[in-house]
């Protein structure tokens, strides 16, 4: 059933092999055992035991499968976790993929990504079908949502991604994960039309615009980006208020004087130049990074855990000035956003727990994702996430998924 | 109650939910109903997790007790039916679940989800539509979404501690199992029994691995839903917090602590019960570890969320109950004098702590001083530390209450404000914060924490006349402060914005008088203040409030003096509404001008300090209405007789005219006796059996109005007799033109007679007998009118009018110019002083008048010079005055006075010239002649 053994002589497919029966290496942690030929021998035993388990789960879910066809006049309530809690379906933390899950979760619950996931195409062979993300993903998505169980463990596609090089059980940044993981979908995704949607379903158009300020002449430089990672202190390391002053502060036009001059080639020396970023097109779903780990006046990295409103509508054409965007009317008119997603960090920079609350787009209810737990909570419990100054481990709104309210 | 008796309980139309959600399960609900209690108890969830073992020991135990009910059943025909289903449910069960019994367990427990679900949103229904019972006061969404989230929360827990101990039932099977068939030192390689053990091993740890996983991720959510929670109740205790300071300005709110307090014990109590179910995880890592450990990772964050999480509750539950207050000025807290008791009382709202531990709590004055020049420092005298009371029932709770502090000065160092001398601090004494801090070591299930929370600032102060502007000071800070620690908020303080001040000097009038100031008063004193109609922009500086005036006293001085006077005189009058009270004399003529003549209103004096007067309109028979309003009484006035007394025994006199009360209606239009005869200070209805020997007194005031002069406004004091026994008065109600028919009037013994409205007639015995006397305008002191009134009884002396004499210069300009009109228009008696003299004739014995005004009296005092006062026998030095015939019954009131009355004044109580005082040096007055013989 599942193609093994090739592994052998491949570091990383060992590491692969070692994740897939973490089980076995667990008994031996515990006995601390270092004979490596027995580790070998017990190992191949022990392997036994997952894949048969597997199979009965599957054998599972094949005869429940049947059951609704069979017997359709029952309710489906009876049957799953999965249905009960409409489609929204935990995912078993397998070590410290609290992250993982939380972003998946986020994709998963985004009918715009799994209209897209859907129309991948299936991969030819078992190799590149283990090693293509999309795939994976969709695998994944097509067993949350047949499973009959609360939770399922994304240990495949975990699998997935440490084949390409994403170190996994490790204390991860959210954003920092977003990106490589929609990277890695796009450069997988076969299907250029499929690519382009996923671009614009998520890539923000800005303009950067710099001035000399002596000579005026100006460069301007399109660009494309995934979040907008908006500081939570401003030029004057003042706390902003509000998620909206956040947002202005990065559109703010920055004078790049002294040390942070440029070169001026109508000028021909180092002048002082004047930064700035315009909007230029907001995607469908509009990811936003709050910079809550920053580094202080030290070297070490801390985390801001002052609190930070933000609003469930958010129009960017109150937010920004004329001045601060790039587009048409048409395009500006669209720019009008409910927040759909928060992806919320708990505990301190070097020990931390991630959890996603999402808005259901079908029925518009919040759910917490909390792992394996999924609970239906109220607006106020995402509020909760605003942060406090007095609680430094408290959770924390990390990425601010928004969004359009009316789809172009 | 069980799940199962609530369902069967439900309305009709939820119970249809139920039948539906069975008839197509493939648990019959006969099952369901036999083994209800059993099927509760079961942990379904948790043996529906793959790689359960638990699902199958369910399943056949349920099997097994199917047997048994079946075989318990009688062979009676009424359990035919019931066995044949049970026997049927039972091999139907086997048949389809033998194979997975996960998947009945999964079906069992999605069943008692449902039905939880079905029965949550009937009782939601049922909340809706059941009227609230009408002993629980109604509760606001926000009071029930915190229970509601309670109760979540305590569920949760349990789920988890469930949960916890299944991991621990896992830990402890794999935990046997590996001790018994692990032996990695022997070569097993051809022994496939162990490879099976080894096996079976393996999943055992990875079923406990899960488990593990999910207690934290049930933790992590619990201490998620806890924040939440916990904002909640943040947020009710800065509401609470804001009621507080409210309630310390006045304003009539709820500051009981009680329901707060359950709420922060029970999350509190949640939370330390988080703490040991994490301890005891804790325990359970330390007996079995492997790599990935989820424990490991996540152990150390969960513990410090939660630490801080119970930090942050404990400290903010530690509050002040009660802010410093005096208990001699319990509506004026946080003001406290030096040397006087004051007490405060905090309190820590999560009911927990160790019965081994001692709690002690700490106070501290000024703990953080600001680093202004000249700042007082105090001392607290008395103990600055107390063991926390742990009372039993929730009222105490976990109180630590101070009482009897007393603060002192600390002297020398020439840091103390008595001797700074020149180099006074840029605040006053009044301005000046203070603020007391409580420290409270707190330490249980291990915890330990020292907890903080101070009062609200304080101004102390070290004579009582300072309490007017230091409350001023409390009143500015609380409404305006936006940190409520802020020291130095009166180096500068902001300006208040109008709506709010308006706001808090209503709640003035409220917490003293019980009535606060209506939307006229308001509008009348934001006219004051801006000059106009009030914006809402509009903003008063603090030094326009309490210092600047042009009256020679602040806005603030004004109004407590106000507040001072409805406080000790006029309380009820104004929470009765009767007192109009602010109105401009714009608005008063407004108001005034469209109403019968009499109608008066009483209002306070914009010109002086705790005034109090009434303005009345007249409306003669040509020419423009006329206000005339009195001199305002104050509270020295007051302390002597009260304002509805004086009210119904005002006395106009005029040159023309004989005392009348002018008052008739109060404004709108309600007579005057009908609105204030429940005021009217008892009287004593005389024992005709018994022989009196005193005649009663009574205080009435009287205005004198001059003819051909400026009106005078200025009322006088008037002593006037009362009855011994059937004294009936008959005063109001009459039409200003009754004075003319009075003179003529023959009266019949002891009938009460109509006289003019106001005039006070005391029938006794046949005899009307009046007497005023005049005194000074400013020399009639209350104090020393009682002291020469030996008492009530005292001699039947007649009235004692002490009338003012004409001060024009007091009249309020307005009323000057209605001069001619006033008398016009009661031209039946021959004078005002016609009026007077015979009052003055027979009360001329009355002693007071003396008091002194002997500097005041004008001419005139010739007359009565000859006054036989000093004579006992008074009735023989009786007055006669040339009017007396307008008064015929007056001769017969001297035989009432009994020469040989031991009581009557001697010459020495007697300050003789004042007598005269009555009348100033008009010539208009007839001379005083006092003939004895008309007494006899």
């Amino acid at each position: 059933m599942r193609p093994r053994g090739k592994a052998e002589g491949r570091p990383w497919l060992r590491a692969l092999e070692v994740l897939r029966n973490c089980p076995s290496v667990i008994v031996h942690a515990v006995l601390l055992m270092s004979q490596r030929g027995r580790h070998q021998e017990s190992k191949t035993k022990l392997e036994i035991s997952p894949s048969e388990t597997m199979k009965a789960e599957e054998e599972n879910y094949k005869e429940e499968d049947k059951e609704p066809k069979s017997e359709d006049w029952r309710p489906p309530s009876v049957f799953g976790a999965a249905d009960l809690k409409n489609r929204a379906v935990g995912l078993y933390n397998i070590g410290q993929t609290c992250c993982l899950n939380s972003l998946l979760q986020v994709f998963f619950m985004n009918i715009h990504f799994t209209k897209i996931l859907r129309r991948i195409s299936v991969p030819v062979c078992g190799t590149q079908k283990k090693n293509n993300v999309p795939y994976q993903m969709l695998l994944l998505l097509e067993e949350m949502q047949r499973g009959k169980q609360k939770a399922v463990s994304p240990r495949e596609l975990a699998i997935c991604l440490l084949a390409h090089r994403v170190t996994m059980f490790v204390q991860y940044d959210a954003a920092q994960l977003f990106l490589t993981l929609w990277n890695l979908l796009k450069k997988q995704m076969k299907n250029p039309e499929l690519v382009e949607k996923l671009s614009d379903l998520y890539t923000i158009g800005v303009q950067e615009h710099l001035a000399c300020q002596i000579c005026s002449s100006e460069t301007k430089r399109n660009s494309s980006m995934l979040t907008l990672p908006v500081p939570l202190l401003d030029s004057g390391f003042y706390m902003l208020k509000t998620l909206e002053e956040c947002l202005q502060c990065f559109f703010h036009p920055e004078e790049l004087t002294g040390h942070n001059m440029c070169f001026c080639e109508h000028c021909g020396k180092k002048t002082p130049f004047r930064q700035c970023v315009k909007l230029v097109h907001l995607p469908q779903t509009l990811t936003i990074h709050l910079k809550r780990f920053c580094f202080g006046r030290s070297a070490y990295i801390h985390k801001i855990s002052s609190c930070l409103p933000f609003p469930q509508d958010l129009d960017f054409n109150e937010v920004l000035t004329e001045q601060q965007c790039q587009a048409y009317d048409s395009e500006k008119a669209a720019w009008q956003y409910e927040l759909f997603a928060v992806v919320a960090h708990s505990g301190s920079t070097s020990c931390g727990h991630y959890c996603a609350y999402i808005r259901s787009l079908t029925e518009c209810k919040w759910y917490c994702f909390n792992d394996s737990l999924v609970e239906q909570v109220s607006w106020d419990d995402v509020k909760s996430t605003y942060g406090h100054s007095d609680l430094s481990w408290g959770q924390t709104a990390y990425l601010l998924f928004y969004m359009k309210k009316h789809p172009q | 109650m069980a799940q199962w008796q609530e369902v069967q309980q439900l309305p009709p139309t939820h119970l249809e939910r139920v039948h539906q959600l069975y008839t197509n399960a493939a648990l019959p609900m006969t099952v369901r109903q036999s083994l209800a209690d059993w099927i509760e108890d079961q942990d379904w969830q948790q043996a529906a997790e793959p790689f359960s073992s638990h699902a199958r020991m369910l399943f056949h135990s349920l099997l097994t007790l199917l047997g048994e009910q079946l075989g318990s059943l009688g062979p009676g025909d009424e359990d035919f039916m019931l066995k044949h289903n049970l026997r049927k449910a039972r091999i139907d069960l086997q048949a389809a679940f033998e194979e997975h019994p996960e998947n009945f367990a999964n079906l069992v427990a999605n069943l008692l989800q449902e039905e939880r679900c079905i029965l949550r949103r009937a009782q939601a229904k049922g909340q809706v539509e059941a009227p609230p019972a009408p002993s629980t006061a109604p509760q606001s969404s926000q009071e029930r979404e915190i229970q509601q989230r309670l109760a979540e929360f305590r569920t949760a827990l349990q789920e988890a501690e469930r949960a916890f101990r299944h991991m621990e039932d896992l830990q402890d099977t794999f935990d046997f199992s590996y001790k018994m068939y692990y032996l990695p030192g022997q070569d097993h390689s051809h022994d496939p029994q162990y490879a099976q053990h080894v096996q079976a091993l393996q999943a055992k740890l990875q079923s406990l691995d899960r488990q593990r996983r999910e207690v934290v991720a049930q933790i992590q959510q619990l201490l998620g839903r806890s924040e939440t929670l916990r904002d909640f109740l943040q947020q009710e205790l800065s509401a609470w917090r804001e009621r507080q300071q409210r309630s310390c300005l006045g304003a009539p709110t709820d500051t009981c602590l009680l329901q707060l307090q359950g709420w922060f014990t029970a999350l509190g109590e949640g939370l330390f019960q988080l703490l040991q179910l994490l301890r005891a995880v804790g325990e359970l890592r330390q007996k079995v570890t492997y790599e990935q450990d989820p424990l490991q990772s996540e152990l150390p964050l969960l513990e410090k969320r939660l630490q801080e999480q119970l930090t942050c509750l404990l400290q903010s539950a530690f509050v002040v109950e009660q802010q410093p207050c005096m208990p001699n000025t319990p509506k004026r807290p946080l003001v406290l004098r030096t040397a006087n008791k004051f007490c405060t009382r905090a309190r820590l709202l999560v009911r927990l702590h160790d019965r081994n531990h001692r709690m002690e709590a700490n106070i501290h004055i000024d703990r953080d001083p600001p680093k202004t020049r000249g700042f007082r420092k105090f001392n607290i005298l008395t103990s600055s530390s107390k063991t926390v009371l742990v009372g039993d029932s929730p009222r105490e709770g976990l109180v630590c209450d101070f009482q009897y502090l007393t603060l002192k000065e600390q002297k020398g160092g020439g840091s103390g404000k008595g001797s700074r001398g020149s180099n006074e601090g840029p605040l006053a004494v009044t301005e000046e914060l203070h603020l007391i801090t409580f420290t409270l070591a707190y330490a249980y299930c291990g915890l330990e924490l020292k907890l903080e929370t101070s009062t609200l600032p304080f101004v102390i102060i070290s004579n009582n006349n300072q309490l007017s502007s230091a409350w001023a000071s409390v009143l500015w800070f609380n409404m305006l402060s936006p940190n409520p620690k802020d020291q130095q908020f009166f180096s500068t303080p902001p300006p208040a914005p109008w709506p709010r001040l308006a706001e808090v000097l209503s709640w003035q009038f409220q917490s003293i008088a019980e009535r606060g100031l209506s939307r006229e008063h308001l509008q009348m004193l934001a006219e004051k203040l801006f000059g106009s109609k009030p914006s809402p922009e509009s903003a008063l500086p603090w030094t326009k409030f309490s210092k600047d005036g042009a009256a020679g006293f602040s806005f603030w001085a004004w109004l407590d003096g106000i507040l001072a006077l409805l406080h000790d005189h006029l309380k009820q009058l104004w929470k009765d509404g009767l007192i109009l009270g602010f109105v401009s004399r714009k608005q008063e003529k407004k108001l005034l001008k469209v109403k019968r003549s009499g109608t008066f209103l009483i209002r306070f004096s914009e010109s002086m300090l705790g005034g109090v007067t009434c303005t009345w309109v007249e409306h003669p028979e040509s020419g423009p209405p006329a206000f005339r309003a009195v001199v305002p009484y104050t509270a020295a006035e007051l302390a002597s007789l009260a304002l509805p007394d004086i009210i119904r025994d005002y006395q106009l006199l005029a040159e023309e005219n004989i005392p009348e009360n002018p008052l008739l209606f109060l404004y709108p239009d309600t007579a005057r006796d009908e609105a204030f005869g429940p005021y009217y200070s008892q009287r004593h209805e005389g024992i005709l059996t018994k022989k009196k020997e005193y005649l009663n007194q009574r205080l009435i005031r009287v205005s004198s109005r001059q003819p051909h002069e400026t009106w005078q406004t200025e009322e006088d004091l008037v002593v006037a007799t009362e009855d011994l026994e059937t004294l009936r008065l008959k005063s109001g109600g009459q039409q200003p033109e009754s004075p003319g028919t009075v003179p003529g009037g023959g009266r019949t013994p002891g009938t009460p007679q109509a006289v003019s409205p106001g005039l006070q007639q005391a029938v006794v015995e046949g005899v009307v007998l009046q007497q005023a006397v005049a005194a000074g305008l400013g020399t009639q002191q209350p104090g020393p009118q009682v002291a020469v009134l030996p008492s009530p009884q005292q001699l039947g002396s007649g009235s004692i009018g002490v009338l003012q004499t004409g001060m024009g210069n007091l009249g309020p300009p307005v009323v000057l110019q209605l001069l001619q009109v006033g008398p016009g228009g009661q031209g039946v008696l021959p004078t005002g002083g016609g009026a007077i003299g015979p009052l003055l004739g027979s009360g001329a014995a009355e002693l007071l008048l003396g008091n002194g005004a002997v500097g005041l009296l004008p001419s005139g005092l010739g007359d009565l010079e000859g006054l036989p006062l000093q004579e006992p026998e008074l009735e023989a030095g009786a007055v006669q005055l040339e009017a007396a015939e307008l008064l015929p019954t007056l001769d017969d009131s001297a035989v009432l006075l009994d020469p040989s009355d031991p009581f009557l004044p001697q010459p020495e109580d007697v300050a003789l010239p004042a007598t005269p005082s009555l009348f100033t040096a008009d010539g208009d007055f007839p001379p005083l002649h006092i003939d004895a013989s008309d007494f006899q």
